[in-house]
């Protein structure tokens, strides 16, 4: 006898945690699948292929740095190397954010078709936008090779970095997707939104050179820290200070706990919505 | 024909699908997408409630071949979504022994982008199943579509038939306990339609569990050998096809047109 499943009505709320990570866990498959299909039809028939997945983000900095030089701030090697090295990991955030807002609404056919958990689509999203960030850092270390100060051991704390602005990442895919199912303009407002963000951030200056009335920034702003840590680390070699950790772990665990709770209360009914 | 041997795990007669009183009732917008602006401008938004099934009971046993038939938006799809596990029901139980497929439940083609093998496995893998079970099943689906070359091309350049035809061999391949197969034999050729209802016949022969919603009644008479009649959310008879077919064109007032019958 096969086993017996059984399908009973759910009240709003939360579905049972581990028995949803454990199908997530073997649809693991999935998310690799569909990060590699996803990046190769990306870059499939272009004339650079796989070399845009660098070239595109080395282009933009080059932009920005054009813009630095214009608007007339101190343009040398040390601010190139802090803006690429802000940039290119504010785009795996919002790379993360507005793919896995059109996560769902995209996935029409396979979310009315099939029973899955559906958490694994904006996770696909954070995995594709975390492999093309990573070419980026080939690009990031030779510019910080040539241009920042010499390596230090606190180099150790990127990884430590990188994984919390992960988190991040995936908490605002899940909970991007969710607003998108609901408000379908969601993903209208997002270039503008991000663009904002941008200027917002400390990517194209320094936190440092913020005005005091803009201080505040530094903590609403969720990815700051995050700006402020990696850079720090990369063009000065300096370690982040304490609440510069206590401010990435607030953002990133508290943004996960709030979209987290947001997509699983939500998720059933998402096949009753597109 | 036999493609492949298809093994035998149930008794003839032993329960598939158990459903007690099920209701599903789900609210949508009049808008067919609500956006901020409608948000914001509340006023101006309807809602309707759709009670889409009412106090469904039914079993299906193991064995046999279960026609589900009634006009656009009687529950049908509903009722298949409920039975797959995709919507929950808003009260009662479905009880499922066995592992479910729906025709494209394997999501075949949900990113018109990839190609027609990355999308067969992308909803394989989707639907739960190993990478190990889809590559030993791959060629077997692939010469079962027939689409050649194709199959590694990008699904947006597939006809309506190509892509129906991959569907449907991805849905009957993977030994599914209970098939489910919604409207979808309609894009494929004579030829094409004929080996799929012989694949059906051959599943039923080995005491598999099919579930087909079609408008085509004369296949629905071939092929079923029970047929289920829903209007409006609610069943309306049960029973051998004939009758039931019967019943359901008297309903219509098409007895004599020749165009219930044609195949979809």
């Amino acid at each position: 006898m096969a086993q017996v499943q059984v399908y009973q009505p759910f009240r709003r709320g939360l579905p049972k945690v581990l028995p949803y990570f454990a199908q997530v866990w073997r649809r693991r498959s999935f998310v690799a699948e569909y990060s590699r299909s996803e990046l190769r039809a990306q870059n499939f028939g272009s004339l650079f292929g796989q070399l845009w997945l660098v070239l595109n983000p080395l282009l933009l900095a080059l932009v920005y740095f054009i813009l630095i030089i214009v608007i007339g701030g101190d343009a040398d090697g040390r601010r190139f190397a802090h803006l690429t090295a802000g940039l290119f990991l504010f785009y795996l955030v919002t790379n993360s954010l507005t793919m896995g807002a059109k996560s769902i609404t995209s996935g029409g056919k396979l979310i009315l078709n099939s029973a899955f958990p559906r958490f694994v689509l904006p996770l696909s999203a954070t995995v594709i936008s975390f492999f093309k960030f990573l070419p980026t850092l080939v690009v990031l270390g030779v510019i910080s090779a040539v241009l920042a100060s010499p390596v230090s051991i606190n180099l150790l704390f990127l990884p430590l970095i990188l994984a919390l602005t992960l988190l991040l990442s995936l908490a605002l895919a899940l909970l991007f997707a969710t607003l998108n199912v609901y408000f379908r303009d969601t993903k209208n407002f997002l270039p503008y939104l991000t663009r904002a963000w941008l200027y917002l951030s400390p990517v194209l200056y320094e936190s440092s050179s913020l005005s005091p009335s803009l201080a505040p920034l530094k903590v609403i702003n969720p990815l700051a820290a995050f700006i402020d840590a990696w850079s720090g680390i990369i063009v000065n070699g300096s370690a982040p200070r304490a609440n510069a950790w206590l401010l990435m772990i607030g953002w990133s665990v508290g943004l996960m706990l709030i979209s987290l709770y947001l997509f699983l209360s939500r998720e059933r009914e998402f096949a009753l919505r597109i | 024909m036999n493609l492949h041997s298809v093994s035998e795990v149930h008794q003839a007669g032993e329960r598939a699908v158990t459903i007690r009183d099920l209701d599903l009732t789900y609210i949508t917008t009049v808008e067919k997408k609500t956006t901020f602006r409608q948000a914001l401008t509340r006023t101006g938004r309807k809602t309707r409630q759709v009670r889409a099934l009412q106090g469904i009971n039914l079993e299906i046993p193991y064995g046999s071949v279960l026609g589900v038939i009634g006009s656009n938006g009687a529950g049908k799809s509903s009722l298949m979504r409920v039975i797959s596990g995709i919507i929950p029901p808003t009260s009662g139980k479905v009880e499922i022994a066995g592992k479910v497929s729906t025709l494209l439940a394997l999501g075949v083609g949900f990113n018109p982008r990839l190609t027609g093998r990355e999308n067969v496995i992308l909803g394989g893998l989707a639907a739960g199943l190993s990478r190990a079970e889809i590559e030993s099943q791959f060629e077997e689906i692939a010469s079962f579509a027939e689409i050649g070359d194709a199959i590694d091309s990008p699904m947006k350049t597939y006809s309506s038939g190509m892509y129906s035809r991959l569907a449907f061999a991805v849905s009957v391949v993977v030994e599914p306990d209970i098939l489910i197969i919604d409207e979808a034999l309609s894009t494929g050729d004579a030829k094409f339609k004929k080996k799929c209802l012989e694949r059906i016949k051959s599943l039923r022969s080995h005491n598999r569990a099919i579930i087909i919603v079609s408008h085509a009644l004369a296949t629905i008479n071939d092929i079923c050998n029970d047929v289920l009649w829903l209007n409006q959310g609610k069943i309306m008879m049960r029973g051998e096809p004939g009758p039931v077919i019967a019943a359901y064109k008297e309903s219509l007032q098409v007895a004599t047109s020749p165009s219930a019958d044609e195949d979809v």
